[in-house]
């Protein structure tokens, strides 16, 4: 039997069986992400909330969906979700478990952002008479959305990979659809490669939007651009309003 | 216009506020004043409810400001804040900052808030900075903004928390130029400073707290002619010595 077989690699890299399964694995992460990423925030919120009637759930919610595995949740939302007479596509099933997990860590993400808001520029906020939603929405998330990037885009990047476990309930995604096709000639080494290559594919184009994302958020933070005028006397009007 | 009464704070088992009474008349130019520590700063944060304070009351333009049914936001916009650490927001432009508080909370036409902002800005020597971040410009310069991001709400009286103690010399000047100006033009202030030759040209009236007690309550001219108490005196021999 041969070790590597060229033809086999190139013949599954042109497979449009598994460009699909990659097209579903983008599919699954930037869904589970955008919602996770809204629950996340919501989830964040509650903890930080003085009051106990929030913060305790949001706790309980964090502590319960990081302390078991996402293995473990997706089966049990898979399996146990008929049995209460309610159908969920694999698919439903698979963003459902991945959103609800990934949330759970999104949430900690955020919170560390919104802890790291200056005081006084939320003080600041309410001396100007905004109310606590404004502060919210206008001051603290923008404020904490760019100092996550970082860190979102680590958990973009895991995701990608992470959505493999949804191959456990039968989600045909890149993974699942590679560990169909070793099944057909064996190919496992050939297989695998072509999948760690799509996934590679795939951080490597997150990377990029990641850095345009971040390269946005630090637009008010840049100094270039913008010559610092230390001279307090007023210069005649140059071109320096550049941007 | 606004009106101490016995104002009582604590953190914990330490008393910040000793019962506080004092009255500030409209277009009163107040210089709070005193050693580190003593709770100046607390005690003008009270007036916006900034901080919160158990005992006493505390009416600004007939507002109570301890009280369930008083509307923060209203008391705030009454009274514009300016800080040590200036609290530019920093993701947004100059402009916009200024153009924050009248929008969303007094909900004026953008075209009214807009030429206001510019009218403000050309005030405090800053129209061309409009479109620029926080970050580009220099300490005097970002607080001038502040101030005339303060002024935006068409505030009734001006409260300033020590709004030169971060600046370099020379951009104290231009900060208390622009202070000045408001003063002669007739605000209503309140300002928490250490600059005492600020508070001799400008101020109509000194407190002097020390240990959260207003030590001294009397017009500016009686203060720096030694008509005060000795705590006070002693506080202005040691500045003198030490100037800034």
């Amino acid at each position: 039997m041969q070790i590597w077989s060229w033809h086999g690699f190139f013949t599954y890299l042109g497979s449009p069986y598994i460009f699909r399964g990659a097209l579903i694995t983008v599919y699954m992460t930037a869904v589970s992400m955008v919602m996770g990423f809204l629950l996340g925030l919501l989830i964040a919120v509650m903890k930080r909330s003085q009051r106990r009637l929030l913060s305790w759930p949001a706790r309980f919610y964090v502590w319960f969906f990081r302390g078991t595995p996402l293995l473990v949740q997706l089966v049990v939302i898979y399996a146990g979700l008929p049995k209460l007479d309610i159908r969920l596509s694999v698919m439903a099933c698979s963003i459902i478990g991945l959103t609800l997990n990934e949330a759970a860590y999104l949430a900690e993400i955020i919170r560390a952002g919104l802890n790291a808001v200056p005081t006084g520029q939320i003080a600041a906020a309410r001396a100007l008479g905004l109310s606590e939603r404004q502060i919210a929405w206008r001051i603290a998330f923008p404020q904490a959305f760019r100092l996550i990037i970082p860190p979102l885009g680590n958990s973009v990047n895991g995701l990608l990979k992470t959505t493999s476990v949804t191959s456990v309930i039968s989600m045909e995604e890149l993974m699942q659809r590679s560990q169909i096709l070793v099944q057909d000639q064996f190919m496992v080494l050939e297989l695998f490669s072509v999948a760690a290559l799509y996934y590679l594919l795939m951080t490597t184009a997150w990377d990029f939007l990641q850095r345009r994302i971040e390269h946005y958020a630090e637009r008010p933070y840049r100094r270039q651009q913008q010559s610092v005028a230390v001279d307090p006397i007023e210069l005649p009007v140059t071109t320096q309003d550049a941007r | 216009m606004i009106t101490l009464d016995n104002v009582t704070k604590s953190y914990g088992t330490f008393q910040v506020l000793k019962g506080c009474s004092a009255e500030i008349g409209r277009g009163e130019v107040v210089v709070v004043c005193g050693p580190s520590g003593s709770g100046k700063s607390t005690l003008i944060k009270c007036i916006n409810a900034l901080e919160t304070f158990e005992g006493g009351q505390i009416w600004v333009d007939g507002m109570a400001v301890r009280s369930a049914q008083t509307d923060h936001s209203a008391l705030r916009a009454k009274a514009g804040m300016v800080f040590q650490s200036f609290e530019l927001f920093s993701h947004l432009s100059i402009l916009d900052n200024i153009m924050l508080a009248p929008r969303l909370v007094q909900k004026r036409a953008k075209d009214e808030i807009r030429e206001h902002a510019k009218t403000l800005l050309r005030r405090v020597g800053l129209e061309r900075h409009a479109d620029k971040y926080p970050i580009a410009l220099s300490g005097g310069q970002q607080q001038r903004a502040a101030i005339a991001r303060a002024l935006a709400m068409k505030p009734d009286v001006m409260l300033f928390d020590e709004p030169t103690s971060a600046l370099d010399p020379e951009m104290v000047q231009e900060v208390l130029q622009v202070m000045t100006e408001l003063a002669r033009e007739g605000m209503t202030m309140m300002c928490v400073t250490h600059e005492m030759g600020f508070a001799r040209q400008v101020a109509t009236r000194i407190l002097f707290v020390d240990a959260g007690e207003i030590v001294d309550d009397c017009p500016a001219a009686d203060f720096f002619a030694g008509r005060c108490s000795m705590r006070a005196q002693a506080f202005l021999r040691f500045e003198a010595d030490h100037p800034g």
